[in-house]
């Protein structure tokens, strides 16, 4: 089988529908090709993972493109977000022209770059020179900065503002990592010169790295990718940047754009663990993933927006993956990876639902919005079990990650931890019921004007898939699945046998 | 590899060039007035190019040559020409807000200038020769004060530029450290410079349109 037309047709197909939809300016003609290219995608990414996973990964152009299982498990991730993104806005944007006043300037603007976004982010986990990922992920900063900018207004310009400037200043420190890295292996006079940036290659050589050097160089990776990730504390610009970008991207943003930082990281945690050992980053990413889950927990409780209290839980739970990582062996890995999905799909539907109640609400306060239930009923409904399913209640796949990764901890006494995770876990369970409780089943208000009724099909099947996707996983795990995931654990952590 | 076989001023030369890119960072840290930051951020950029140039002679490389003179249109005409043009058309008031007083900023400056040595010095002096340690530490002491300018000046011309002064310090510290880098590395990064400052540029163009001024001091709607 030729890997390389699924590859460029998952490349080609964003980058062709960005431009073809920003030239031609045919408002439904953008959104059914979005839809096209998305789904080209989400079929291509299928392919590359079966063949990944049944045959071998896949090195192009002289190694410049490398895919193993976790580089085709981050496409698959982006691209299921991707695909349901797309559907979500047409209906998203077809109600802010006409409700909000969006003018098709802004529209095609729009249009443009969302599926560039996506075209960036598809790229990020194929590339093996980490020099060039990280400049791959400055590049999604703009696109998605402009997308955040969908509707001008002095909060969305704030928002991008802080987004592109401390992202920016991020991801500088982690190329001053990157560079660190090379010099770890390019020390004069040392026997064995590592000279390349690929992860294959440090990977294979990390033995030879210097390791007073990688260890700083790993430090600076976690600070700068973790900027992006929306780590604490350098999570400033995540709940302005998430709330006030339309829903549709908030999704992007949260859901996939988060796992491909992360990538990013993990992809140095293997490394820098080949060469000191896992004790020293292990500690680094417990330390770092313990405490964003403290300040996403803080940020739920004291949180009136509905979509910034999306953002500081997606904080919360890439605490808890950081901390799956962490935690290193194989339930936590695997916890970790299995939680990147459930985040996935469990996020998206949430941040479509708040995106409805904006269109029909016009308000992100969760006091003032009330009684959705009687009001957009199917919305209402996908919405609540959407929440149940995010906190992790049993059916849901985040149940069995997050019971993984406390497994995890309470295997290798990290019994602080363990504790530490569950007193949280209950927190955010308890906060984040009562909220969005309030939204769906408190009393409607009486001179509520606003027409009933839910919006087009297209406002709700998003939210349905994924939330039956997770469901589903939740009962049972496929052994396609399985197998990849463990796959990967190896990958990551090559002391587990 | 530095240090071998190169005859004495021409290291004279490297310590008096990457002593005169310190200054023009205090320069920076001392001046109210945006065009002179901008001036000051050019003339860093040119020095930053004459150095690649003799590093790129002693290491007899082609790619560091082909590398100082893409920093030579870039960091040194084309960004410094766009940051100038676009003050020129929107008129700006130019002195800058600063929060601390300038003997403040240069202490500061000092400090970090002082830490960096410290830390460049820890990290890579066992096995490298003294003009790379000076160069290095004053390379990571612009990234120091990069960070330093952006925290303390609440305009956006000052917050590219600070991002600029972190950026020329990673170059610096990329081509005095590690000269055989890939020079895919730095044409990358020297595309994510413009592709930035376009972006901020653009955006900063947004605000002036909504709020009528540059100044970031008055984006603080989003809290909590």
């Amino acid at each position: 089988m030729n890997m390389k037309l699924f590859i460029f047709i998952v490349l080609i197909s964003p980058l062709l529908a960005s431009l073809s939809s920003f030239i031609l300016k045919n408002k439904r003609f953008a959104e059914y090709i979005s839809l096209l290219a998305s789904s080209l995608d989400i079929i291509g990414a299928f392919i590359i993972l079966y063949f990944v996973l049944n045959f071998k990964p896949i090195f192009l152009f002289n190694n410049a493109i490398a895919i193993d299982k976790f580089s085709a498990y981050l496409i698959l991730l982006v691209s299921i977000v991707y695909f349901l993104s797309s559907i979500y806005s047409i209906s998203y944007m077809r109600l802010a022209i006409n409700n909000e006043k969006m003018t098709e300037n802004e529209f095609f603007r729009y249009e443009l770059f969302f599926n560039l976004f996506a075209f960036t982010m598809l790229i990020a986990p194929m590339i093996n020179n980490m020099a060039v990922y990280l400049i791959d992920i400055e590049l999604t900063t703009i696109t998605s900065s402009f997308l955040v900018i969908s509707e001008v207004t002095e909060k969305s310009i704030e928002a991008a503002w802080k987004y592109i400037l401390v992202v920016s200043s991020g991801i500088s420190l982690a190329l001053l990592g990157t560079i660190l890295f090379y010099l770890s292996g390019n020390i004069p006079g040392s026997a064995n010169i590592v000279s390349s940036l690929d992860w294959t290659v440090l990977g294979l050589n990390a033995v030879y790295l210097n390791e007073g050097i990688v260890r700083i160089a790993f430090v600076l990776i976690v600070i700068g990718l973790g900027t992006k990730v929306g780590l604490s504390p350098m999570h400033t610009w995540v709940p302005d940047a998430y709330s006030e970008a339309p829903s549709p991207v908030s999704a992007m943003l949260s859901a996939s754009l988060e796992n491909v930082a992360l990538y990013g990281i993990i992809r140095y945690f293997g490394i820098a663990g080949k060469s000191l050992g896992f004790g020293y980053p292990e500690v680094i990413l417990i330390t770092i993933g313990i405490f964003s889950i403290f300040i996403g927990v803080m940020g739920i409780i004291y949180q009136n927006s509905s979509k910034r209290l999306f953002a500081y839980s997606s904080i919360e739970h890439m605490g808890i993956i950081t901390l799956g990582f962490g935690l290193g062996g194989i339930f936590g890995t695997f916890g970790a990876l299995l939680q990147m999905l459930g985040h996935t799909l469990t996020k998206s539907t949430m941040y479509f639902g708040a995106g409805n109640f904006l269109h029909k609400f016009k308000t992100k306060n969760i006091k003032k919005i009330k009684g959705v239930f009687h009001i957009m009923p199917k919305t209402a409904f996908l919405f609540s079990i959407g929440s149940v399913a995010l906190i992790g209640v049993p059916p849901s796949v985040i149940f069995i990650s997050e019971f993984l990764i406390i497994l995890q901890s309470l295997k290798d006494g990290y019994y602080l931890v363990a504790v530490i995770l569950i007193g949280f876990l209950l927190a955010a369970f308890i906060s984040l019921l009562t909220k969005s409780g309030s939204m769906v089943f408190g009393k409607a208000d009486e001179n509520f004007k606003a027409e009933r009724g839910d919006f087009s099909p297209f406002s709700y099947v998003p939210m349905l898939l994924p939330l039956a996707a997770s469901l589903i996983l939740g009962f049972y795990i496929p052994s396609g699945l399985h197998n990849l995931l463990i796959g990967i654990v190896h990958i990551i952590n090559f002391k587990i046998k | 590899m530095l240090g071998y076989s190169m005859p004495l001023y021409i290291y004279v030369i490297e310590d008096l060039l990457v002593s005169l890119v310190l200054l023009s960072s205090f320069v920076m840290l001392s001046s109210r007035w945006i065009s002179f930051y901008i001036h000051a951020y050019g003339f860093q950029s040119f020095l930053i190019f004459v150095l690649t140039l003799i590093l790129g002679i002693e290491a007899q490389s082609v790619d560091l040559y082909l590398v100082a003179f893409l920093t030579l249109f870039v960091r040194t005409i084309f960004v410094p020409y766009i940051l100038l043009k676009m003050i020129k058309k929107f008129n700006i008031k130019e002195e800058v807000k600063l929060t601390l007083k300038i003997p403040f900023s240069i202490i500061s400056g000092v400090v970090l200038t002082v830490i960096a040595y410290f830390l460049i010095y820890r990290l890579i002096s066992p096995f490298s020769s003294k003009i790379v340690v000076n160069v290095a530490s004053i390379a990571l002491s612009l990234i120091f004060v990069g960070f330093f300018m952006i925290i303390s000046r609440f305009t956006t011309i000052t917050h590219i530029l600070g991002l600029l002064v972190i950026e020329n310090g990673i170059f610096l510290l990329s081509v005095a450290v590690v000269p055989t880098l890939p020079i895919i590395v730095e044409l990358v990064v020297l595309f994510d410079i413009l592709v930035t400052v376009t972006a901020m540029l653009i955006l900063s163009m947004f605000m002036k349109m909504r709020t009528g001024s540059f100044s970031t001091s008055m984006l603080n709607r989003l809290v909590g």
